[in-house]
């Protein structure tokens, strides 16, 4: 391992070392007078582009009754505006080589275009008209009822982790709307009405709430033009209200089971409250996670999968505005019950709590976390989806290049630290997916 | 990482495996109108026959290095042998255990891959380009000294035959296995690349090596690096560490030209799945193989047909009935054959709506046809969209690897946007009418049997398997 050390020079060297990388001045950004704030990375490597638009609305913003809404909403910012009638918006887009998609979650909606670099204005002049002019058709809302439907279904379907993680969130939330799965109850995405969307969209699609980053083979003074152009003459609106409800403390273990007949081995999940990730834990906590699972090396590998107790494991740190879960997934060996399973996995992660990591595992994660940021600084797709990333849950794109220092200053102290203070039992919600029906004996 | 949470627009569209590699090699596009050319690169071979590919790249301090060896699951004798031998070269070797190599791969933050598919089976590392050395060490002895350690062994077989019967659980992890034994049969393109749990269960740690021993030989083998290296430093590199593996008895490939079947007539797989809350489905037939000189104008075709979000299928299924969250069609290519398949699912009381409007959809090809505008968007969009798809280092060397594997070189990517320019109404009629099979076409339905097995009956003639059957 006489490495470490020039893995170290280059982890704290990292943007000024690699001859081409992406550095915080190469990056640009204005703010136009209704508040949309526009970031800018000019890089020719091919010849196209991409538009990353993040909206600070998901299903935190949601309350019982239109669970799901976000997200549904995102479906219909694409069925039609003013200049762009129903099916236009995806018609337009691909006639110009572009594509796109969108993703909604507990915290943002964010639209993604990628397009050949010359059609940038088409992407822009689009993108104005669903955001000023969105016409809700009520014909299009009653379609795409069946749309999402279907989307949830196929989740549940193919994804033993969709099932457990929805069952685990109603039962580690208590009040706050993480609660809810991004997708909604189904009842909810049967009712919601017309005037739901119309509110949705006034309060939350105004540009005071909106961060656009534009990467690719494009120019800043093209990029404010059309912005000015297209995007400035849409009104501002008062800030949408702030979410109100504050997770209670949890205060001892609590448990839930869900039943699928198709599910070959037990699936177990656990679910641990840990600060939102703009708590200055976030790198420790990131870097536990590596740790924990990423490699075969792993401990959650090493404890379990090695042991022959799991065939696979994982563990999921969300980016989070407001305190959320740290997620730990193991799926059984066939024949190893669901009780022997948990013991061992609460064994490893306990293990963290009580003895701590070594240094070598921790440069270990830092190296991991390295390679991790330059293969995203790979491609211009990368880059806007990280810089977007970084204004958002941080608060400033700049923060991405803190992020090797701020994961340098994490020593083995203050890994085991955030282990204890949060991977505790009275914090845990534990979640059991299994074939067999949950009966007395 | 953050997918978990993520409910994406149209992310069935990539899901359903097949349309991933709707238009997968061929390249095109370019800065506004000029052509996209692969960037440079020079192929050379080792005086053992190694096949070695060097492109460099330096937009991050990384490097992939790729081997790609010319055996895969058309060469099992048992069901699943070659993607488990793949797998298996990652117990050890050069003297370092499973977890030692494993210990140092992970400390340099780097990962070290390996898969079986149906003609070929590839290694791959992913490294940062300071550690080159120790990286090309381990991938050398990985992939020409391979321990298959004995403990190790039974400890991932166990793994692999767990795996099966949790694919299992997901339709759409195992349609294009039911697919391809639906249509190619007995034929080396119908094997279970991932194997069965009990074909997995009966090999040995011998029948490991001697696959290992029959396929993995330098003159059967390229490598392809791309990223931050000098090509002049790199090869000597290569050349140090390759230039004395030695060939072994001369390699046997099957003829995968004989014995193709043709479908004789419509067929439906019905695959139960008692506690299915939707239909999965698969519909399509035999087509074209790698080397089709046409495939270009195919994949445009296509793109109009279920290719993209406004495509006819998604349009149709999706966005005018409601019925589903995508629907899409795509071609899967072999050296000597392949497949075309139209693919969705929909809640299991609309099975029946769904797959006839999936048929009456696909049938306007040939009674409708593609008009001029359509045509011209379509060629518009792969043109578009091509140039992300070559940005990585790892989609380079996967496609180094894959001029290997089926005998095709850049002319194949450099003349893509002019072939694409060159697609003609008239022209899009002679590839309907001779690519896209119109009769006789097979079905595979994953669901309640129970609920839509009389639906089956009407669109072939039916087989029904349980999908916990050990079989495909």
């Amino acid at each position: 391992m006489k490495l470490k050390q020039s893995a170290l020079a280059l982890m704290l060297g990292l943007v000024i070392s690699s001859a081409q990388a992406t550095e915080a001045k190469d990056i640009q950004s204005f703010t136009l007078k209704n508040g949309m704030k526009i970031l800018v990375l000019e890089d020719a490597s091919i010849p196209n582009a991409n538009s990353y638009l993040f909206w600070k609305v998901g299903s935190r913003n949601e309350y019982p009754g239109i669970t799901g809404i976000s997200h549904f909403f995102e479906h219909m910012m694409f069925n039609g505006a003013k200049k762009y009638g129903p099916k236009m918006f995806d018609q337009t887009m691909e006639a110009a080589g572009g594509a796109n998609n969108a993703y909604t979650t507990e915290d943002l909606t964010v639209y993604t275009n990628w397009f050949p670099a010359n059609a940038l204005e088409t992407i822009f002049d689009l993108e104005a008209d669903r955001i000023g002019h969105l016409d809700i058709n009520a014909k299009m809302v009653e379609s795409e009822r069946g749309v999402v439907t279907s989307e949830r279904s196929t989740g549940l379907e193919n994804s033993n982790f969709r099932t457990i993680q929805e069952a685990l969130k109603g039962v580690a939330f208590l009040a706050h709307p993480y609660s809810w799965s991004v997708i909604g109850h189904e009842s909810d995405i049967k009712a919601w009405t017309l005037d739901d969307l119309k509110r949705y969209h006034k309060t939350y699609y105004a540009p005071n709430n909106a961060v656009m980053v534009v990467a690719g083979d494009v120019k800043l003074a093209e990029v404010k033009k059309l912005a000015e152009q297209y995007f400035a003459p849409i009104p501002s609106q008062p800030e949408p209200e702030a979410v109100r409800t504050v997770e209670p403390e949890q205060k001892g273990e609590r448990r839930v089971y869900v039943q699928k007949a198709s599910v070959t081995s037990p699936n177990l999940l656990l679910g641990f409250h840990i600060p939102a990730s703009s708590s200055p834990d976030y790198y420790a906590l990131d870097l536990l996670n590596s740790i924990l699972s990423q490699g075969n090396s792993s401990r959650l590998y090493q404890g379990l999968v090695d042991k022959e107790l799991a065939v696979d494991v994982f563990s999921y740190l969300p980016m989070s505005f407001d305190p959320n879960l740290f997620y730990m997934m193991a799926i059984a060996n066939p024949g190893v019950k669901a009780a022997d399973l948990e013991t061992a996995l609460i064994g490893v992660i306990n293990k963290v709590a009580k003895e701590g990591v070594s240094q070598d595992e921790l440069e270990k994660a830092k190296n991991q976390k390295l390679m991790q940021f330059y293969r995203e600084m790979e491609t211009i797709n990368g880059k806007a989806d990280i810089i977007g990333t970084y204004e958002l849950y941080f608060g400033s794109y700049q923060k991405l290049f803190d992020a090797p220092k701020n994961y340098q200053k994490v020593t083995p102290a203050d890994i085991q630290r955030v282990a204890q203070s949060y991977l505790k039992k009275s914090n845990r919600t534990v979640a059991v997916l299994d074939s067999a029906e949950d009966k007395d004996l | 990482m953050s997918h978990f949470t993520k409910t994406p627009k149209a992310a069935a569209l990539v899901l359903l495996s097949s349309f991933v590699f709707a238009l997968p090699v061929m390249a095109e596009q370019a800065k506004n109108q000029s052509s996209f050319q692969l960037p440079a690169y020079e192929q050379l071979k080792l005086d053992n026959g190694l096949t070695v590919f060097l492109l460099p790249q330096h937009e991050v301090p990384l490097i992939t290095v790729q081997a790609t060896v010319r055996a895969g699951a058309v060469n099992d004798k048992v069901a699943g042998l070659a993607q488990l031998t793949s797998q298996a070269l990652l117990l050890g070797a050069g003297g370092k255990s499973k977890a030692q190599i494993e210990q140092m791969v992970d400390f340099l933050g780097a990962s070290l891959n390996s898969d079986g598919s149906m003609e070929g089976s590839s290694l791959r590392a992913d490294f940062m380009a300071k550690d080159t050395e120790q990286m090309l060490a381990v991938f050398h002895q990985v992939l020409t000294q391979p321990a298959f350690d004995a403990t190790e062994f039974y400890k991932l077989k166990a793994r692999q035959v767990a795996a099966v019967a949790q694919a299992k659980e997901s339709p759409r992890m195992v349609m294009d296995q039911y697919f391809n034994k639906l249509v190619f049969g007995a034929h080396p393109y119908g094997n279970a690349v991932s194997g069965t749990a009990a074909s997995l269960q009966s090999i040995s740690q011998l029948q490991v090596k001697n696959f290992h021993q029959s396929y993995y030989q330098p003159n059967n083998t390229a490598i392809s690096i791309v990223g931050d290296f000098k090509a002049e430093v790199m090869k000597a590199q290569l050349q140090k560490l390759f230039a004395s593996w030695k060939n072994g008895a001369a390699v046997q490939q099957p003829d995968l030209t004989a014995a193709l079947p043709k479908a004789e007539k419509a067929k439906v797989l019905l695959v139960n799945k008692a506690d299915a809350i939707e239909t999965t489905f698969s519909i399509g037939g035999i087509a074209i193989k790698q080397d089709n000189p046409d495939y270009v104008g195919i994949s445009v075709v296509n793109t109009v047909l279920g290719g993209r979000f406004t495509s006819w299928l998604n349009d149709e299924l999706r966005v005018n009935s409601g019925l589903t969250y995508g629907a899409g069609s795509g071609f899967d290519r072999y050296s000597a054959s392949g497949t075309f398949n139209i693919g969705s699912f929909t809640k299991t009381e609309s099975t029946q709506a769904a797959v006839d409007l999936a048929l009456k959809t696909y049938q306007r090809l040939w009674d409708k046809g593609i008009d001029q505008a359509t045509l011209d968007s379509a060629k518009a969009y792969v043109k578009g969209q091509f140039p992300p798809r070559f940005e990585t280092n790892t989609a380079l060397a996967g496609l180094l690897g894959d001029m290997y594997l089926y005998g095709f070189n850049q002319d194949y990517i450099n003349s893509f946007q002019s072939k694409v320019d060159q697609l003609t109404v008239a022209e899009s009629k002679r590839l309907i009418n001779s690519y896209f099979p119109k009769d006789q076409l097979q079905f595979v339905l994953i669901g309640k049997a129970e609920a839509i097995k009389d639906i089956a009956k009407t669109y072939g003639e039916v087989k029904q398997v349980e999908i916990t059957a050990d079989s495909f």
